[in-house]
């Protein structure tokens, strides 16, 4: 074991209730470097990572950290000896100050606010970090959130600090920041380990790389050995970029049927402004925008969920009706199907299994308005859903929370698709979905629209909203702003339009 | 819910480590307790918890529903003596059953309305409407603490009807049972339960009518009540509205959930009400015959009672947590 060694790990094994979600990895950190680990969701990135910040306890190998065989048992102890962890969703406190958080845990028993904020000043200031310590967390945008948290990791002393997918809700502006952050840190000597999505990050940041699949190592090495292809050869065991990035002409658009739906001025306190546009039959409708562009409130306005301005609140015209929907039934009754973006939270049934998920939605629609239900039927429709949706699993009865991320999303989309909708609007529909899934979801709302529904799609990710569109929608401050057919688009005109 | 072909034996849960504990309680009592296993004794165990059973029915409507219900012993209590007041005031039987049942429904439909659209958290309407059920009916209308049933009344001649030489209670606690049970197994109304019990933002979105169920939960909840203060006027023969004040409202949450409804919501059904009932009866029962006094077995009660709640929380441990971190 050479000394720039700082953390190495061992044939390490996870099991989850007898699952394995790492199998036997042996995984070497050097001293300043900064390293990507790269996987489809549920390759065990996370579980790994974990690991090593003493969030989870392996289920056998071993871990050295600095030459000495060590296992933390919480994220404290790990802390304590230098190694940071920074998660998805940040753990900060919201109703604090900046400098609270930074000494959150390391208070001294007499607590002087004042002392606090000079030392945070000076500390931020040493780090070139341009956050204002007494600002409440709440009032902080995502990137500068992240920055108050790699400050706590550093004001710790930390030496190896881990990002979960750190950019994950980050504009391009303050993805800039965040690589030169993440540079300064390497300068300093601190090793880096972090776990994306984005390829090209990867590629760009990073000096070496780990690919993860099914819990097992596939690949690691020198950045420099990698690109694109090869990356997502080893992540999903095949290539699929022709499937997913594919050239449109003039063939693969759809011309748009009827009008279904006309949307003018609608307007919801901040967040949504005077925002007009029309979704048409037959064609995928893609909305593009940035995270707080308004898009999601937008169409939970359409969908019933969310109530737009009682007084200048605008016209939703549903085939040439106007409608103002009180609650999301009304919309279900009239065809209109809403599928999130934050699954967990707002789409399934957890203690519930798939047969039940989907069953869920057909009684929400109440079509046939019986009052006894019938489990044969409860049966016949998760059959098809699965088989037409191809939801892996043992069977209907197993419960949702055991899918894996894309099997989830495939059963919220079942769950929406058997309630027979005229209008479906994916919202982020492979947010948190493995690669090989997403092709799958990429083919089942193509087959929707050719189906002849009216279909929108809402993305955050260029290259789907570039492969599925017939239409280009973009969205920034709460309206749609431009229009763009997908043979015209680039990523850098849409990209300028949502961001100028 | 379980919709689970077979059965996997291997899996522990509440439910099952409940029912053993019973078995072994049983079993124990029978051979060391002179008494217990007695025909007569086994009749009056089933009969201690019909009341407590119907109770336990409706919390449990409440409960999978994510919601909890603290005005149901006041209700009970208070609707009785009301009804039972306008009776020995003279008013007719159906007179007197129309206006009280009016007003249970009220109670239940306020209830709802308040949690479902005022959007007040269900454990603070409860505690107020239990209150305002309580103080408005004590100080308004009856006048002593217990109010008796009139002679030749029918609740007085129900108190004493058997079949089979098991009291009439039993029968009823049985169909009610088995009303609630199909309501919440075969409706597509009690389906909605279990839906907004466990994702009540899921199931809105996908169009259940989340906020009228919510009503609707109240409601039962309240009638179910008021059934349980017949019977409880049936077998005593009269109605003490003390019992607002006693340890009653823990009992019926102790039924519902150590038999295995999660308070989290969305889990559990009227199999549960019964194994928590059989497991409550049986011990309520043995304390009384080892001579246990009241306060002790309150304690008991308690510890029992967090103990179940500790183990329903370490054995089906909702999945917040990994909702919070991304993917494992």
């Amino acid at each position: 074991m050479t000394t720039d060694t700082i953390i190495r790990l061992e044939d390490i094994s996870k099991l989850y209730r007898g699952v394995p979600a790492v199998k036997g990895v042996t995984f070497e950190l050097k001293r300043g470097e900064i390293h990507a680990l790269l996987g489809e969701n549920g390759a065990g990135k996370s579980t790994l990572t974990k690991i090593i910040a003493g969030v989870v306890e392996a289920s056998s190998g071993r871990m050295f950290h600095k030459g000495e065989e060590k296992s933390y048992a919480s994220p404290n102890e790990a802390l304590d000896a230098g190694i940071a962890m920074v998660f998805q969703e940040t753990s900060l406190v919201p109703s604090m100050t900046v400098a609270q958080n930074l000494y959150l845990g390391s208070e001294k028993f007499l607590n002087r606010l004042r002392g606090i904020y000079i030392s945070a000043q000076q500390f931020l200031q040493s780090l070139n970090f341009a956050v204002d310590p007494t600002a409440l967390v709440e009032t902080l945008g995502a990137a500068k959130k992240q920055m108050v948290e790699i400050a706590r990791a550093v004001h710790h002393n930390a030496e190896v600090i881990i990002f979960d997918e750190p950019t994950a809700t980050l504009t391009p502006e303050e993805k800039r920041h965040f690589f030169a952050l993440i540079r300064r840190l390497k300068a300093r000597g601190v090793s880096i380990v972090f776990i994306s999505h984005a390829l090209e990050e990867a590629l760009m940041l990073s000096d070496r790389i780990t690919i993860l699949r099914d819990g097992e190592l596939v690949a690691s090495g020198e950045t420099k050995d990698f690109d694109r292809e090869k990356i997502i050869a080893a992540m999903v065991g095949r290539s699929l970029s022709a499937e997913l990035y594919r050239q449109r002409d003039e063939a693969t658009v759809r011309k748009a049927g009827h009008k279904v739906l006309s949307v003018q001025d609608i307007s919801m306190g901040a967040t949504v402004r005077n925002n007009s546009f029309s979704v048409f039959q037959g064609q995928i409708t893609g909305i593009f925008g940035l995270i707080g562009s308004g898009r999601t409130e937008t169409f939970k306005i359409v969908s019933g969920i969310y109530k737009r301005d009682f007084l200048r609140g605008g016209s939703i015209e549903l085939n040439d009706r106007p409608v103002r929907y009180v609650v999301p039934r009304e919309a279900v009754k009239d065809g209109i199907v809403y599928i999130t973006e934050d699954r967990k939270s707002e789409g399934f049934f957890e203690t519930m299994s798939i047969a039940e998920n989907i069953f869920g939605g057909l009684l929400a629609a109440d079509r046939e308005k019986h009052a006894i239900i019938s489990y044969s039927e409860m049966r016949e429709a998760a059959a098809e859903w699965t088989r037409a949706l191809s939801v892996r699993a043992i069977n209907d009865n197993a419960r949702v929370v055991e899918l894996s991320g894309g099997n989830q999303q495939k059963v919220v989309i079942g769950k929406g698709l058997v309630q027979k909708p005229k209008i479906v609007i994916f919202d982020e529909p492979t947010r948190g979905v493995d690669v090989g899934a997403i092709a799958e979801i990429h083919q089942i709302i193509n087959r929707l629209a050719d189906e002849g529904l009216a279909v929108v799609v809402i993305s955050s990710y260029l290259p789907e909203i570039m492969n599925l569109s017939d239409r280009i929608l973009v969205c920034r401050q709460g309206r749609i702003v431009e229009e763009f057919s997908p043979i015209e688009a680039t990523e850098e005109k849409i990209m300028y339009a949502a961001v100028h | 819910m379980d919709t689970k072909k077979g059965f996997d034996l291997f899996i522990l849960n509440q439910e099952r480590i409940v029912l053993a504990i019973t078995a072994v309680i049983f079993v124990v009592a029978s051979f060391g307790l002179p008494g217990f296993l007695t025909p007569d004794n086994l009749v009056a165990v089933v009969r201690s918890v019909s009341v407590l059973g119907i109770l336990a029915l409706g919390m449990a409507v409440v409960i999978i529903g994510r919601g909890i219900d603290l005005s149901a012993v006041a209700v009970m209590a208070m609707s009785v003596a009301w009804y039972l007041q306008m009776l020995n005031a003279g008013w007719s039987e159906a007179g007197a059953l129309a206006l009280v049942l009016s007003g249970v429904i009220l109670i239940g439909l306020v209830n709802g309305f308040l949690v479902a659209y005022a959007e007040v958290p269900a454990i603070f309407v409860t505690l107020a409407s239990a209150s305002f059920v309580f103080g408005y009916v004590r100080s308004q209308i009856i006048t002593a603490d217990a109010v008796p049933v009139p002679n030749g009344h029918w609740l007085q001649s129900l108190g004493a009807v058997q079949f089979l030489d098991v009291p009439v209670e039993v029968f009823i606690f049985a169909t009610f049972a088995l009303i609630v049970f199909l309501f919440l197994r075969f409706t597509k109304w009690g389906r909605y339960v279990y839906f907004a019990g466990d994702n009540p933002v899921a199931a809105r979105n996908a169009g259940m009518p989340v906020r009228p169920m919510l009503v609707l939960r109240y409601t039962i909840s309240a009638i179910l009540s008021f059934i349980a203060g017949l019977l409880t006027a049936a077998s005593l023969h009269s109605m003490n509205t003390r019992v607002v004040n006693s340890t009653l409202f823990y009992d019926i949450v102790l039924v519902a959930v150590i038999g295995g409804i999660g308070l989290s919501g969305g889990k559990g059904g009227v199999r549960n009400v019964l194994i928590g009932a059989a497991l409550t009866g049986i011990l309520l029962n043995t304390m009384t015959i080892i001579d246990i006094p009241l306060i002790y077995q309150n304690l008991i009660k308690s510890t029992i009672l967090l103990a179940a709640i500790i183990i329903d929380g370490v054995l089906n441990p909702r999945d917040e947590q990994t909702a919070q971190q991304g993917d494992i």
